[in-house]
C-alpha cells in the first residue's frame, strides 16, 4: 500500500520542483562573483559545480531508493533510532526556515532597492506570505502544480536576455583559459553552492509516481539550472567589459536595464516583478518542508497552522530586526556552510551509512 | 468564509502599496537634460531642464543652474527653486562641457547614475564645445522643446553614423575597459546648435582630441560596428597628379570588417575592410562599366589613406577609441598582460594595416 498515494507527483513536477527550489535571487549576482575569481572563465566553473551536485543527487536518490515509501523523515529514524533521527530532522528543519528566510529577505531587499523603497519590508513579506500560505499548506502535489505553472508562464524572460546581445563583445571570452585552471577551480565552490536546492529531492522521493525515472528527473532539474546559469553568465560576460562587470552589484539586472523600447522604458522592472515568481518557487518548498518537518516531528498531520507561525515569525524577524544587504550577504554563508554538509555531504554518508547498516540488518536475520 | 476575508484582506493590501506613495505627474520635475561645467573659479555648475506640466504657464520649460559640490548635491538646490521634486529617473541627455571634460577624475561626478537604481542608464553623453550655458538657456523658434529637439538629433544622426550615440552604461562600459578608450558625441553652438561630430577621450576619460562626421563613420568601421548607414562622398585621385576634383557619393549597404592581431615586439593588427557600394552621386564623366577596376581601385587608395590619418592622429594622442586593445587581449594575451596598464602607448607603437577592398554593386539608375 502506497502511504502517499494521494499525494503523487508527475515527473514534470519532481524536475521543476527541484529546479525552482535552485534558481532564486543568487544568480543576479552570480556573474559578478565568478568575474571577481575568474574572471571570464568564471563560466567553466559551472559545469564543473553541476557535475558535483549531480553526484550528489544521484547519491541522494540512491538512498531513497532502498526506501523507496519513506521520506528523509522515517529513514533517518530508521537508520538512527528516535533520538538521533530527530535531530537530524531538526537540523534539516531549521536548516529549510533558514533557506527560507534568506529567500524572503533577499527577495524584499531587491524589492525595495528596486521599486519599493519607502514601502517597510515587513509589509512586502506580509504581501508575499499570502500566497505562500495558500500554497505551502497544501501538499506536494500542489506545490509542484504551482512550480510546473511557474516555470511555463517565466520561461520567456531568457529570450530578453538576447537584446542586449546586439552589443556585445564576444572577444571577451577569449582566450579561454587565461590564466590556467587555479583561477577557474577556486570559482567552483561559488557554483556549487548556487546548485543549492536540490536535496528538496529527498522529500519529494517518495510521492513521485514513476520512480524509475527519479535518477533522470534530479539530473534534468540539475541541467536545467546550469544551462540557465551558463547562459546568463556569458550574455553578462559578452556584454560587460571584463574590466568592468566586478563594479556592478547585481550585473543581471543592470543588463536588463539597457533593454529599452519605444513604449516602455526600465524594462528591469518589469522582470524582476516577474521573476518573483521564479523567487517564490525557491521560497514555498522550502516553508512547505520547514513546516512538515515540525508537523512530523510533533505527530500531526496537518501542517498548515505550522505554515502561519513560521511565516509570523519569518514577517516579526524583519519588522524587528530589518535586515540589511551586508547581513544578508552574511546570512547566505552562513547558509552555504550548512547547505555544504546537507546537500552534498550527507548524501554520500547516508548512502554507505545505510548500505552498511542492510548489510548488518540481513546478517543479524540469518 | 475563511476564504472570503482572506481575499478580500489581500485585495485590500495590493491596492493600499498604491495609495502610500503615489506622487503627481505635476509634483515630479523631470530633469530630461542634465548640464554639467565649470565656472571660471573652477567650481561645479550643474544646469537642468525640465517640462512644465501646467495651463497657465507661458513656458513650458524650465531650465535652472546651480552651483553645487556634487550631481546629488545640485538636486537639493534644483528643489529649491523648480515647480517640484527633482527626478532623474528620465533624464535623456547628459550634456558635459569641455572645461570639466579636461579635468582629472571628472567621471567621478556621474557615480548616481549607476548608485541609484532609480536612474536609467540609457542617458546619452554629450560633449559641449564651449559653455553648457550657452546649449541650455537657447531657445530656438523652429524647433521642439530642447530636450526633445536634442535627443532626436542624437538618435537619427547616430543612424547615419554622423556621430556616436554613446549611452551612460556604454560610457562606463568604454571607460572602465582596458583595451579601449570612450567616444561621446559632439555638439557645438554658434548662432544654432550644431552637431560637430565625436570627441574622443583617452584612458582618464579626458578630453583629447575630435573627429568630423566623416572620420566618425571610419571610426565606427574600425570598431566592427557596421549598423545603419555608411554615405559617403568623396574626392577620388583618378588622375596621379591632377588638380581636379572628381566628387563621388555613395551608400555602402555592406560593410564586413576583420582583424588580425600578431606580436613580433610591439603589436600588429591586419583589419580588412571589406565593402559593397553603391553609387548614389558622380559629378565627373567615368563609363563605370568599363572601367569599373579602375574606379574601385581609386576609391580603396581614397579611404585607406582616410583611415590611416585617422589613425595616426589617435596614435599620436596615445588613444584607441577603436577598441584594438581587446582584439589583443583576446589573441595575444601573455603580451597583453604586460601593458594593459599601459594600453594607450603600447597602441600608439603598434603597427595598424588597413585594407580596404571595394566591389561597386550598382552605379544608380543612369549611366
Amino acid at each position: 500500500m502506497k502511504k502517499y498515494a494521494y499525494n503523487e507527483i508527475t515527473l514534470m513536477q519532481y524536475i521543476f520542483l527541484i529546479n525552482g527550489a535552485q534558481v532564486a535571487t543568487g544568480v543576479l549576482a552570480l556573474p559578478r562573483i565568478l568575474a571577481e575569481k575568474a574572471g571570464t572563465d568564471g563560466w567553466i566553473a559551472i559545469p564543473i559545480g553541476w557535475f558535483f551536485s549531480v553526484v550528489a543527487s544521484i547519491f541522494l536518490v540512491k538512498t531513497a531508493e532502498r526506501y523507496p515509501d519513506d521520506t528523509l523523515f522515517e529513514i533517518l529514524i530508521r537508520l538512527f533510532g528516535k533520538i538521533v533521527g530527530k535531530v537530524a530532522i531538526i537540523v534539516y528543519m531549521v536548516y529549510f526556515a533558514f533557506y527560507a528566510w534568506i529567500i524572503f529577505v533577499n527577495g524584499s531587499l531587491y524589492i525595495k532597492a528596486w521599486f519599493l523603497p519607502k514601502t517597510p519590508s515587513y509589509i512586502i513579506l506580509l504581501l508575499f506570505s499570502i500566497p505562500t500560505f495558500f500554497v505551502a499548506r497544501n501538499g506536494i502535489r500542489v506545490l509542484g502544480r504551482y512550480s510546473e505553472l511557474s516555470f511555463y508562464m517565466v520561461i520567456w524572460i531568457p529570450l530578453f536576455f538576447l537584446i542586449p546581445l546586439r552589443d556585445g563583445t564576444w572577444l571577451h571570452l577569449l582566450p579561454i583559459l587565461k590564466e590556467g585552471w587555479k583561477p577557474v577551480l577556486s570559482a567552483v565552490p561559488t557554483t556549487v553552492f548556487s546548485f543549492l536546492g536540490f536535496e528538496v529531492a529527498f522529500f519529494l522521493y517518495p510521492f513521485l509516481q514513476k520512480k524509475q525515472h527519479a535518477v533522470l528527473g534530479i539530473t534534468i532539474a540539475n541541467t536545467l539550472t546550469m544551462l540557465f546559469y551558463v547562459f546568463v553568465t556569458i550574455v553578462c560576460f559578452v556584454y560587460f567589459s571584463p574590466d568592468g562587470i566586478i563594479d556592478f552589484n547585481q550585473p543581471v539586472l543592470y543588463l536588463l536595464k539597457l533593454i529599452e523600447f519605444r513604449f516602455l522604458e526600465r524594462f528591469d522592472m518589469v522582470i524582476l516583478a516577474v521573476y518573483l515568481i521564479v523567487v517564490s518557487t525557491a521560497w514555498m518548498p522550502c516553508v512547505y518542508l520547514a513546516t512538515f518537518c515540525s508537523s512530523q516531528l510533533l505527530g500531526k498531520q496537518d501542517h498548515s497552522q505550522h505554515v502561519i507561525i513560521l511565516l509570523l515569525i519569518i514577517i516579526g524577524l524583519v519588522f524587528w530586526r530589518e535586515p540589511t544587504w551586508n547581513e544578508s550577504e552574511k546570512f547566505q554563508q552562513m547558509f552555504v556552510k550548512g547547505g555544504l554538509q546537507l546537500a552534498f555531504v550527507a548524501p554520500p554518508f547516508l548512502w554507505i551509512y545505510s548500505w552498511i547498516y542492510e548489510k548488518l540488518r540481513r546478517r543479524v536475520r540469518h | 468564509m475563511k476564504r472570503k476575508i482572506l481575499l478580500c484582506l489581500s485585495l485590500l493590501a495590493m491596492m493600499m502599496t498604491g495609495c502610500v506613495d503615489q506622487i503627481n505627474v505635476e509634483d515630479v520635475t523631470l530633469s530630461l537634460i542634465l548640464g554639467l561645467d565649470l565656472d571660471e573659479d573652477d567650481h561645479l555648475v550643474v544646469y537642468m531642464s525640465s517640462p512644465v506640466f501646467n495651463k497657465e504657464a507661458k513656458v513650458k520649460e524650465e531650465k535652472v543652474e546651480v552651483k553645487a559640490v556634487t550631481i546629488r548635491d545640485s538636486r537639493e538646490l534644483f528643489d529649491m527653486t523648480v515647480m517640484a521634486l527633482t527626478s532623474g529617473s528620465k533624464t535623456q541627455l547628459i550634456l558635459v562641457g569641455k572645461k570639466l571634460l579636461k579635468r582629472k577624475n571628472w567621471i567621478d561626478y556621474i557615480d548616481p547614475f549607476f548608485r541609484d537604481p532609480k536612474n536609467t542608464v540609457t542617458t546619452r553623453v554629450v560633449a559641449i564645445d564651449g559653455p553648457v550655458s550657452d546649449v541650455i538657456f537657447f531657445r530656438p523658434k523652429d524647433k521642439p522643446r530642447l530636450p526633445l529637439y536634442l535627443t532626436n538629433l542624437v538618435e537619427t544622426d547616430y543612424r547615419r553614423n554622423i556621430t556616436v550615440k554613446t549611452t551612460i552604461q556604454e560610457f562606463r562600459k568604454q571607460t572602465m575597459e582596458k583595451g579601449m578608450t570612450a567616444s561621446i558625441t559632439e555638439m557645438k553652438k554658434d548662432h544654432k546648435i550644431m552637431l560637430t561630430g565625436t570627441a574622443l577621450l583617452d584612458e582618464q576619460s579626458r578630453y583629447k582630441l575630435s573627429i568630423k562626421p566623416h572620420e566618425n563613420k571610419l571610426l565606427r568601421i574600425l570598431q566592427h560596428k557596421t549598423k545603419g548607414d555608411f554615405p559617403f562622398t568623396i574626392s577620388v585621385p583618378l588622375e596621379s597628379n591632377g588638380r581636379d576634383k572628381y566628387w563621388i557619393s555613395f551608400s555602402t549597404p555592406n560593410v564586413k570588417v576583420k582583424t588580425k592581431v600578431r606580436y613580433d615586439g610591439h603589436f600588429i593588427f591586419d583589419t580588412d575592410v571589406k565593402m559593397r557600394i553603391a553609387i548614389t552621386e558622380r559629378l565627373f564623366p567615368f563609363n563605370v562599366r568599363k572601367d569599373t577596376a579602375k574606379l574601385q581601385k581609386s576609391i580603396e587608395t581614397k579611404l585607406q589613406a582616410d583611415f590611416e590619418r585617422l589613425i595616426k592622429k589617435t596614435q599620436t594622442a596615445t588613444i584607441d577609441p577603436f577598441g584594438y586593445g581587446i582584439y589583443a587581449r583576446a589573441y595575444t594575451y601573455p603580451e597583453w598582460k604586460k601593458v594593459q596598464n599601459q594600453w594607450g602607448k603600447a597602441f600608439s607603437k603598434a603597427d595598424l594595416n588597413v585594407k580596404v577592398h571595394v566591389t561597386i554593386g550598382g552605379m544608380g539608375t543612369i549611366k
